[in-house]
């Protein structure tokens, strides 16, 4: 018989490096233990795919990649300690061992963004996913046009990865707009306020030539969907990243899909066009 | 002339099967109770059972299966893996339906990912399947082009002779030939008649079916909702459904050791797809139901070119509400026609 293969052995990973973004969120920086997991890792990750993070004893939950491909020494997780295994995760310090199984899913096709003006949209938690693309393409900055970043929160703490915002916003190859909920901002915020699908539809960005990445919780992807149409922007240039329980991330367990669509396996990448085509009561 | 195996030498053949270091399972025992267990000898076996309550799936996915043992230390994790048990095995006795469900779940345990631990069995087993004589009324295996004498995920094909003493054998696969070969001596060739296979009427036109849930304005129908208001969610009809094959996965310890496992779950209970912020994709029984019968009959096909369902009827025949995907996909037949009609 040929060597057994565990599909749902997960790589055993070093915390190198912990980071509190906002209340309850943290980003871990999770090095491989095992050269031949790193190796595995760095074939196949792209910008876009998920993994399943986990503590054993707790169990394993599902995230996107937040680092970039184009820095895949590592992997970077951003979440919110909500639930058991999240709590287990937000528990662990500086060179405790966790676990990662990925990558899986499909990816954002950046090499057909080559040449085009790129706007990135993201609400609340929803910037990990984007910030993962977005790293993706400054990376590797002169193969595409302009980048224009909008990111909202509900309050200013709210806002995830404080100092690489300050970054991009220094930066004058990226335009950058961030705006809190009317309530949210503090007293020496400098910039807007506002919901992000108003503040997308001021900043008016054009639509010609531009591919918009989309990420948020359910009700700003619907008004800020709207807002691009209004814009010019056609749905099969815009994508955007689903999410659903998961628990194998690879098919088998029969719970994320929404209508005949497996998130973990078509997705959880998608473009406006094809989560239009996907069954509304189920999303 | 044909090759046959009679009752009377079944017990030498089993003996057989084990000298060689193989297991032998068989259907045994009665209603509630009766299932598949390892057997010595063939007056262990239940032969005249129509269907076992619980199926073949659950010889080859268990209902909970160690994946993983962990111990953590201070600057290490420890892991082991558990492989499924790969001792040969000679399952006999199996219904068409139920053999027929492994082949299907086949292509879910292959989607680009190849689980060892449904294959690592599947292919350490010979599946004997024995031909239905009488099917009661819940069977349904003809609404789903099987039949009661389909050799679909068999290793080889028994069918039984006209006078209840043994069966005609007829090898399928690699393994059902070589499965025979051990048990030769004990084989006879003759010419015994044998019984008609079970007259299984249909209940439901299927490809009715198929449009009806392939149109998309039927996804919102209140049909959902008002066939699924008895239901409560129990889980009985996936559990004992031979091609359901949704699963959880949890860790069954503490912090410094234990046992990741796969266990059985179901897609009528609310907490299957809900996420940790409350909300829940399908939050109602009726959208759960929908879920089941639109993967079964639309998803499952549309992906392997296959329904996930063979007809067992046991959704039907254990479901303590009296629902099942019979009463569902007859309403369906008749929507679809009437929708044909006007």
């Amino acid at each position: 018989m040929t060597p057994f293969e565990n599909i749902y052995r997960p790589a055993i990973m070093k915390i190198a490096e912990t980071r509190d973004e906002a209340p309850g969120v943290r980003t871990l920086r999770l090095e491989f233990q095992d050269p031949a997991d790193l190796q595995r890792f760095r074939e196949s990750y792209r910008t876009g795919m998920f993994g399943l993070y986990g503590v054993y004893g707790e169990g394993e939950s599902t995230f996107c990649v937040a680092s970039p491909e184009t820095r895949n020494d590592y992997v970077e997780c951003t979440f919110r300690r909500s639930g058991r295994v999240t709590t287990a995760l937000a528990s662990a310090e500086k060179g405790d061992l966790v676990t990662f199984r990925g990558p899986y899913g499909n990816r954002f096709p950046i090499e057909e963004f080559h040449g085009k003006n790129l706007l990135f949209i993201a609400g609340g938690i929803a910037l990990p996913p984007t910030r993962s693309v977005i790293w993706s393409c400054l990376d590797q900055r002169d193969r595409f046009g302009k980048v224009t970043i909008v990111y909202g929160a509900r309050t200013v703490a709210d806002l995830v990865y404080k100092e690489e915002l300050e970054e991009w916003g220094r930066r004058e190859d990226v335009e950058l707009v961030l705006t809190v909920d009317p309530g949210g901002e503090s007293p020496d915020w400098k910039h807007r306020v506002g919901f992000v699908p108003s503040v997308l539809e001021e900043a008016a960005p054009s639509a010609g030539n531009c591919v918009a990445v989309l990420c948020g919780p359910p009700i700003m992807i619907k008004f800020t969907l709207a807002s691009l149409k209004k814009l010019g922007f056609e749905e099969e240039n815009v994508y955007t990243t689903l999410e659903n329980r998961m628990k194998c991330g690879i098919g088998k367990c029969g719970r994320c899909n929404v209508g005949s669509v497996y998130i973990c396996k078509e997705g959880p990448v998608f473009t406006a066009a094809e989560v239009a085509a996907m069954p509304p009561g189920e999303l | 002339m044909a090759t046959l195996l009679y009752l009377e030498s079944l017990s030498d053949c089993f003996a057989s099967w084990r000298k060689e270091g193989l297991t032998v399972l068989a259907p045994v025992g009665e209603g509630a109770l009766s299932g598949f267990r390892e057997v010595e000898r063939a007056e262990e076996a239940n032969f005249d059972l129509l269907i076992t309550r619980t199926t073949l799936k659950e010889l080859f996915f268990p209902r909970t299966e160690p994946m993983l043992g962990y111990r953590i230390g201070k600057r290490e994790i420890e892991t082991e893996e558990f492989m499924p048990p790969v001792e040969g095995r000679i399952i006999f006795g199996a219904r068409a339906c139920d053999s027929a469900a492994m082949a299907i779940d086949d292509a879910l345990f292959d989607w680009d990912y190849h689980d060892e631990y449904w294959f690592r069995r599947r292919e350490s087993s010979v599946v004997f399947t024995i031909a239905c004589r009488e099917p009661d009324e819940f069977c349904m295996c003809t609404s789903l082009g099987l039949s009661p004498d389909s050799a679909k995920g068999s290793d080889v094909l028994l069918r039984p002779l006209e006078a209840g003493n043994g069966w005609q054998v007829e090898p399928v696969t690699d393994r059902g030939h070589k499965a025979l070969s051990s048990i030769e001596q004990h084989l006879r060739e003759g010419s015994g008649a044998t019984a008609a296979p079970a007259e299984v009427p249909v209940k439901f036109d299927l490809e009715a079916c198929r449009s009806w849930l392939a149109n998309k304005e039927n996804f919102e129908s209140p049909f959902w909702r008002e066939i699924s208001e008895r239901c409560i969610g129990c889980g009985s009809c996936t559990y004992l459904c031979p091609t359901c094959h949704c699963f959880d996965i949890q860790d069954e310890g503490d912090t410094y050791q234990g046992i990741r496992r796969k266990n059985w779950d179901s897609c009528s209970f609310q907490l299957f797809t809900m996420h940790t912020s409350g909300h829940n994709p399908r939050a109602t029984q009726g959208a759960r139901w929908r879920q089941r019968i639109m993967h079964k009959f639309n998803y499952y096909g549309g992906k392997f070119d296959v329904d996930s369902c063979t007809g067992c009827g046991r959704c039907t025949r254990e479901c303590p509400v009296d629902m099942g995907v019979t009463e569902t996909l007859q309403t369906i037949a008749a929507k679809q026609k009437q929708s044909e009609r006007t």
